[in-house]
């Protein structure tokens, strides 16, 4: 399920970058008042161990699990999410396996979704046994995390299958894994639940306002993804002046007319462009912020 | 359990010597720039490489880099050993649509095995220690790069403990069970191996806390190699603009 870079387009690929960042951001927010390094560093390392773990399938084949409902399971959505966060920046930087320009996306889905989602299946079917609901969480969470990396590949140019083929083939194939993911799921938790039932102790789990603000990101960010496509293409006010005939008429042009650097072709231009106006932005705010302190 | 316990020693050898292996390859020219410097060049790359479908610019990149790497000195078979796999298989999933648009198919693999180099350039010449002081650097969180790095040293251990619970299930086993019993008594492995991780943790945290704290942090400086290095990475992206 690790999108590698040059599948995704740079505009989804930043928007799930800063969308990942605010969740994450927000855990280490809410986590800063606990001693969790070590806890969530060793669990990270447990759960890249564990997904090594190959379960031999009927027919010759295997499959390992992800783990991202179990980390939420254990350590709460939260220090669940930092766990997973880590194991896939290890995965990419010691092992080129995800891109960098995807960690974004791999994050979110699989930091994000998988765990969040995962985490609260868990609560919500707990009362049918511990059992039943760690399944349905490994099982939902790896589920929809595959289907949410679909409609990102599928909505970006880059890639040249729809989705209408990337949706579906993400989720039916991992809806299969995801028996694998949610019985070994289910048989860690019950082995817990036997020896050490404090361990699965209701979490520390975001508030009523947080959760839905989170769960909004989750549920609007294939249309982030859908918007920062149309954004990085077209311009919806420009087509507008466009059919309707009308035309600019500038007073003064800029140093870099209409994002582009004039003698550079459009993309290129818009990418330099887009490069000045952070660092003019990154300076003007470095410039108010030492302004700040002093007075 | 024999199955598994052979399919995950077998997994677990590969990526062990990947997992390591960049700590012991030839020392080259990389080796010796600042780990921030490869960190935004690699972006940098990576970046140059996703963002465009001229054929012209992805090959301007893969030939830099390329060209970079081998006069660097980097082991270029090592590097295409872990490279090829991965290019393969993005040439293969657009197989269906180069049928009608053969460049398309051309371009999308360049575009990967570009990336690919890239950030093995990266990883081949980098310490982890490195990487992690230098995302201290460009401020990363401590909590969150002290998680990472102790992550990375703990992975190996956690790896000889889930072998050891595995040889002692293996040593107890006395007739082959169905795939339901398989299963089950993987799962139960599995949570065994969680609950000494939770245990260790606490271990090592009462560890951390009585040495006086875990700190990640940068202390080198850029030196003249790395504003070299920088430079060729500028004229890459000046070259790939210009052309």
């Amino acid at each position: 399920m690790h999108i590698p870079d040059g599948y995704l387009d740079l505009p989804i690929a930043g928007i799930l970058y800063i969308l990942s960042l605010v969740v994450l951001g927000y855990s280490i927010y809410r986590l800063r008042d606990e001693k969790f390094t070590p806890l969530f560093g060793i669990v990270a390392a447990a759960i890249f161990a564990a997904q090594m773990l190959n379960w031999p399938i009927p027919g010759g084949t295997s499959a390992h699990f992800v783990g991202g409902a179990l980390a939420g399971i254990l350590l709460g959505p939260y220090a669940g999410s930092l766990a997973m966060a880590v194991v896939l920046t290890i995965q990419c930087l010691v092992f080129a396996d995800g891109g960098i320009t995807a960690l974004g996306a791999n994050v979110w889905n699989m930091a994000v979704i998988n765990v969040f989602l995962g985490y609260y299946a868990y609560r919500a079917f707990e009362r049918f046994g511990k059992s039943a609901a760690s399944f349905i969480a490994g099982w939902i969470g790896i589920t929809l995390a595959a289907i949410f990396a679909g409609i990102e590949i599928g909505l970006s140019t880059s890639f040249g299958y729809g989705l209408s083929v990337t949706v579906p083939v993400m989720g039916l194939w991992h809806g299969i894994l995801g028996i694998v993911e949610g019985t070994i799921t289910a048989g860690v938790v019950s082995y817990i639940a036997s020896s050490r039932p404090d361990i699965l102790e209701e979490k520390a789990a975001p508030g009523k306002t947080a959760l839905a603000v989170i769960a909004a990101m989750i549920v609007v960010s294939p249309l982030f993804a859908y918007a920062a496509e149309l954004v990085g293409y077209s311009e919806p006010l420009e087509n507008a002046a466009e059919m309707l005939g009308l035309s600019e008429n500038p007073i003064y042009e800029g140093l870099l007319p209409d994002y582009t650097v004039p003698g550079i072709d459009p993309y290129t231009g818009t990418l330099i462009a887009g490069i000045v106006g952070t660092v003019i932005v990154l300076a003007l705010g470095y410039v108010m912020a030492r302004y700040a302190r002093t007075t | 359990m024999h199955e598994l316990l052979e399919r995950t020693i077998k997994e677990a050898s590969d990526y062990f010597q990947n997992f390591l292996i960049h700590e012991y390859s030839n020392k080259s020219a990389l080796h010796k720039i600042d780990g921030r410097v490869k960190l935004v060049s690699t972006v940098v790359f990576v970046v140059l490489a996703v963002s465009t479908f001229s054929l012209s610019k992805v090959i301007t990149i893969l030939l830099f880099l390329l060209v970079i790497s081998a006069i660097a000195g980097l082991n270029m078979k090592r590097m295409f050993e872990r490279i090829w796999l991965f290019t393969l298989f993005s040439f293969i999933v657009v197989l269906p649509l180069s049928v009608y648009n053969p460049l398309y198919g051309v371009i999308f693999t360049l575009r990967v095995a570009a990336s690919l180099i890239a950030v093995q350039m990266l990883i081949m010449t980098t310490s982890f220690a490195d990487l992690c002081s230098s995302l201290r650097y460009f401020k990363v969180p401590k909590t969150f790069v002290s998680a990472l790095w102790i992550a990375y040293r703990y992975a190996i251990l956690m790896f000889r403990e889930l072998f050891a619970i595995l040889l002692a299930r293996e040593s107890r086993r006395v007739a082959k069970g169905s795939h339901m019993d398989l299963w089950r008594k993987g799962g139960e492995a599995v949570g065994l191996f969680f609950l000494r991780s939770f245990e260790r943790a606490e271990r090592v945290q009462l560890a951390i806390e009585a040495r006086g704290g875990n700190v990640v942090e940068y202390r080198g400086k850029i030196k003249k190699l790395d504003l070299i290095y920088s430079t060729i990475v500028g004229f890459t992206a000046f070259w790939w603009v210009i052309i």
